[in-house]
């Protein structure tokens, strides 16, 4: 079970090289994308949870296991059900090499689920780099303007991190008792010297920071999910960022939890900076791509800022966010493309009173904001009201800081639907046409389950219930929960 | 001992074969020469011999390392059917000189005795200088042959003095001798003896090119034929390091202070020097001259970590390596030939329009020399990292990953040209036998990434 969810993409992907018809490579890439998000679906409801295991390479102690608990769940519940859409972003579009892109697309996937399944951290490793590659031509070749410089950067970026990552892993690998071995389940036993601790935190650390973004490593993230086609963006900001939290909390909180709790209020004040200065940023954005970029920068330091407080709620919270975030920022970054696709620009000066030539698209527009800036009743409400009670259990001053988000993300939010969708009609504007049927049923399914988990959340919670308990016992002794 | 033999008859045989003017049986002979030589070698696998009063010592280390090579030169020569193709004089001699290399190359793999190593390295040598100067008419190719074989015969000179120094201290040549002989000291040498090893090092370290003794290797790998230099880049890199690591890991352990430190600031120099410098060429073959130089840094990190395994981390590593340069190389070839002789990096662009398989396996091979999975060059790497990390050399090792970061870089680069538009490009013209050999190779840089081996030498 476990491997076909993790080749279904793989081998389709492969298939899709061999066909020449685009509308044949659609149809193919979309299916596989629901067999994906069927078997998952059948995961995550089955009471048990298959796992599979073999040696890979036995001499250096590395097993190809494949496996998940709550956590890895809702990474996998979330990529799987994002793909989908991921996918169907391209199809209004005559698009060049369509078998290509959509097999990268179907790569990427592949990676993806491997990230999120593996219980080897050397497998971890391959996948978490392997996710990039697919990545890389995708934003090389179907990006915007100076894609080949800042592809460059935001690889070299990285895997900068990631290389860093793989020193700690062997780090961690060469600590471990007996013939050594990668498994993610040894290294949660090394119980290291906390000196040894507080250093190999930043090593691990490192990687994800840089991949989620968390303040100051972020400067690669603005220019590329600017310049990256919408599929190359869904893809970054829909699911890699989560692959930066996934892997924070596999790695730190097992394998060096004293370090995580020496560093806790450091990477909080970090990330509550990175809120404060992304929001700023977002607020002053002319362009609207790049105002989402730096809104999402903001919504995921948010949480970076959860997963470091530590408690019940907050972790809670945090996952909880993953998948609304995930969601929301995909329905976003579609609004964007139809925007873009209509007006021809991204300018935020050159737009406004779209809502008198296209009322539907401002009301879907204005439901996918509210989304966005966590109103009650959606999803992402229920998220950042965790949280933000997480935080007031550790400090106020934290809360008060992490409540500025959820402010300053409404003000920029709405100032910028303002300038869109009401207002002023600027010229060149007025033979917009309004939402085609295809952009409803596109858009109808996110905004629903982004209302469905706003309102009852539970099922949620009940996934995660285990493994956020797990997480809690790593920390257990180290922690007055 | 038959293979050494062998070979050398092959070599002679290749050399008459040539007063017959029939080029086209040149390869295919040095092919099957070299499939039986392949088979000799491993008929000895596990009996371990030793000839001419213990100066040659053929163990599993040696035809591990050889048969490596030979697997390789084969390669070689099977590009070599079309490359040699346009060329109407000397042909057997190119051939009848690659094979004396070999020849070289295996005693450099399995001496026992300094003397042996002398003569393995000047066997390598020679024919090296010529082979350089293949391009009679072309003023670099002189260029390369004549400073390869000034710098050379210099090192060679080091060489000899260090090994007249050991021996004047020692009264062996030896190495087991030699090592009984330092071992009664307890670290403290006598500054004779110290110099002496000083100055053999440096005469291996100069054929390897590892900094700060690799100012020969960009121009020579620019000069050369490029058949040639992607020889001079896998076979004798190899038969270098397997020298090397017989002479240190295996005969001189535990390894002088002096010289331990030494050859930590060659590491860190190749590292450094290496990456840097490559990130701003614009010739592909000096990018790839300068980065084999950073892969020596990497490949010197293993076998100061003294460990048992690094040995055969170093045969994967060197082995790996080889199998994605020669394909590199002959792809280069054929850009070049399409490109009207257009040597920068730039003359890639365009490719993944004409030619998209090739474009993707040239990612591939990039992708196995900058170290990234699933290629075997990631599992290389990581081996190194492993060891070197096991033995607690954190400092080094950062800066290692740094190093590996700044080559992602300048290989990316070549991606980048690759995927970028161009329009006017000629027509890439590749024979059948090139795009399977390239196919096979990329295809085994994949497999060998994710079945990964460990054989015990």
């Amino acid at each position: 079970m476990l491997l076909f969810l993790l080749f279904i993409p793989f081998v389709t992907g492969l298939f899709l090289l061999l066909l020449r018809k685009d509308a044949c490579v659609r149809i193919t890439a979309l299916a596989s994308s629901f067999v994906s998000l069927a078997i998952t679906l059948v995961l995550a409801f089955s009471e048990s949870a298959p796992v599979f295991s073999i040696d890979w390479i036995y001499f250096l102690g590395i097993k190809f296991s494949l496996g998940f608990d709550g956590t890895s769940m809702i990474m996998l519940l979330l990529t799987n059900f994002l793909f989908p859409f991921i996918l169907l972003a391209g199809f209004k579009e005559e698009q060049k090499r369509a078998s290509i892109l959509y097999a990268l697309i179907l790569f990427t996937q592949s990676a993806l689920i491997g990230v999120f399944l593996a219980q080897d951290a050397f497998q971890f490793y391959v996948f978490w780099e392997l996710t990039l590659i697919p990545l890389y031509f995708i934003l090389l070749i179907w990006g915007g303007a100076e894609r080949r410089k800042i592809t460059l950067k935001f690889f070299i970026y990285t895997l900068t991190g990631s290389l860093f990552l793989l020193f700690g892993i062997i780090y961690l690998y060469q600590l471990t008792p007996g013939t050594h071995t990668t498994d993610f389940s040894a290294f949660s036993q090394l119980n290291l010297p906390v000196n040894t601790q507080i250093w190999l935190f930043w090593v691990l650390f490192i990687a994800f920071a840089i991949k989620m973004p968390v303040f100051p490593f972020h400067t690669w993230q603005p220019p590329t999910y600017t310049m990256a086609s919408t599929q190359g963006v869904m893809i970054l900001a829909g699911v890699m960022t989560k692959m930066g939290i996934y892997g924070a909390l596999r790695f730190l909180f097992p394998a060096v939890p004293q370090g995580v709790l020496f560093w806790q209020n450091t990477v909080i004040i970090l990330s509550l900076i990175g809120v404060v200065y992304a929001s700023v940023i977002a607020f002053r954005q002319t362009n609207l791509k790049r105002l989402i970029a730096f809104s999402s920068m903001a919504h995921i330091s948010l949480m970076v800022a959860a997963m470091f407080v530590l408690n019940y709620y907050s972790l809670q919270g945090l996952l909880f966010q993953v998948l609304s975030h995930g969601i929301t920022i995909v329905a976003l970054f579609y609004m964007v493309y139809i925007i873009e696709q209509r007006t021809g620009t991204l300018e935020l000066p050159l737009m406004g009173g779209i809502k008198t030539f296209a009322p539907k698209k401002a009301i879907m527009f204005l439901l996918v904001v509210l989304g966005s800036i966590a109103l009650p009743l959606t999803a992402g409400f229920v998220g950042e009201f965790l949280i933000i009670t997480g935080f007031f259990q550790h400090s106020i001053w934290f809360a008060l800081g992490g409540g500025i988000t959820m402010i300053l993300g409404a003000i920029y939010m709405l100032y910028a639907y303002q300038r869109i969708m009401l207002g002023e009609n600027k010229n060149g504007l007025q033979n917009l046409t309004d939402l085609q049927s295809f952009d409803y049923w596109y858009l109808i399914p996110l905004i629903l389950v982004i209302f469905c988990l706003g309102i009852y959340p539970q099922p949620v919670f009940d996934l995660l219930e285990q493994s956020v308990k797990t997480m809690q016992n790593q920390l257990m002794p180290n922690l007055p929960f | 001992m038959n293979a050494l033999i062998f070979t050398s008859v092959l070599g002679i045989i290749l050399l008459y074969l040539g007063l017959t003017k029939n080029k086209k049986i040149l390869a295919p002979v040095a092919i099957v020469g070299l499939m039986v030589v392949l088979f000799l070698s491993l008929k000895d696998w596990g009996l371990g011999f030793s000839f001419f009063h213990d100066m040659i010592l053929i163990d599993n280390f040696s035809i591990a390392f050889n048969v490596s090579m030979i697997i390789i030169t084969i390669l070689i020569f099977l590009f070599g059917f079309d490359y040699y193709k346009r060329m109407e004089l000397h042909v057997a001699e190119q051939y009848a000189l690659m094979i004396f290399a070999l020849v070289g190359a295996f005693l450099m793999t399995s001496f026992s005795n300094l003397i042996m190593l002398f003569l393995g390295i000047e066997i390598l040598s020679i024919p090296l200088y010529v082979l350089a100067g293949g391009k009679k008419a072309s003023f670099r190719s002189n260029e390369a042959s004549f400073k390869y074989f000034m710098l050379g015969s210099f090192a060679t000179a080091f060489f000899l003095f260090g090994i007249a120094l050991v021996y004047g201290a020692s009264a062996s040549f030896y190495l087991p001798e030699i090592k009984t002989y330092i071992s009664q000291f307890n670290g403290d040498l006598p500054p004779m003896l110290l110099v002496g090893l000083l100055f053999i090092v440096i005469g291996v370290a100069f054929k390897v090119a590892v900094a700060p003794f690799h100012f020969w290797s960009p121009d020579v790998y620019e000069g050369s034929p490029t058949l040639v230099t992607a020889f001079m880049a896998t076979v004798v890199k190899t038969a270098g390091f397997a020298a090397f690591y017989r002479l240190l890991g295996m005969g001189l352990l535990p390894l002088p202070e002096p010289i331990e430190k030494a050859l930590w600031v060659m590491t860190g120099l190749s590292l450094l020097i290496g990456n840097l410098v490559a990130m701003k060429q614009g010739n592909f073959k000096r990018l790839l001259a300068y980065s084999a130089i950073a892969h020596s840094g990497f490949v010197m990190l293993a076998m100061l970590s003294q460990h048992d395994s690094a040995a055969s981390v170093l045969l994967y590593y060197t082995f790996v390596y080889s199998l994605a340069t020669v394909p590199l190389f002959i792809i280069f070839i054929l850009i070049k030939r399409a490109s009207n002789g257009l040597e920068h990096i730039s003359a890639f662009q365009g490719l993944y329009k004409k030619k998209p398989w090739l474009a993707v396996v040239l990612t591939i091979l990039l992708m196995s020399m900058a170290g990234i999975p699933p290629t075997a060059g990631f599992m290389a790497k990581y081996q190194v990292f492993i060891l070197s990390i096991s033995a607690g050399y954190l400092g080094i090792s950062i800066f290692a990953i740094l190093m590996a970061v700044v080559g992602i870089y300048y290989y990316f680069n070549v991606v980048r040209e690759a995927f970028t538009a161009r329009d006017h490009l000629e027509t890439i013209e590749i024979t059948w036998l090139n795009a399977a050999l390239i196919l096979v190779c990329s295809a085994a840089v994949i497999v060998m990434g994710i079945v990964v081996w460990n054989l015990p030498i």
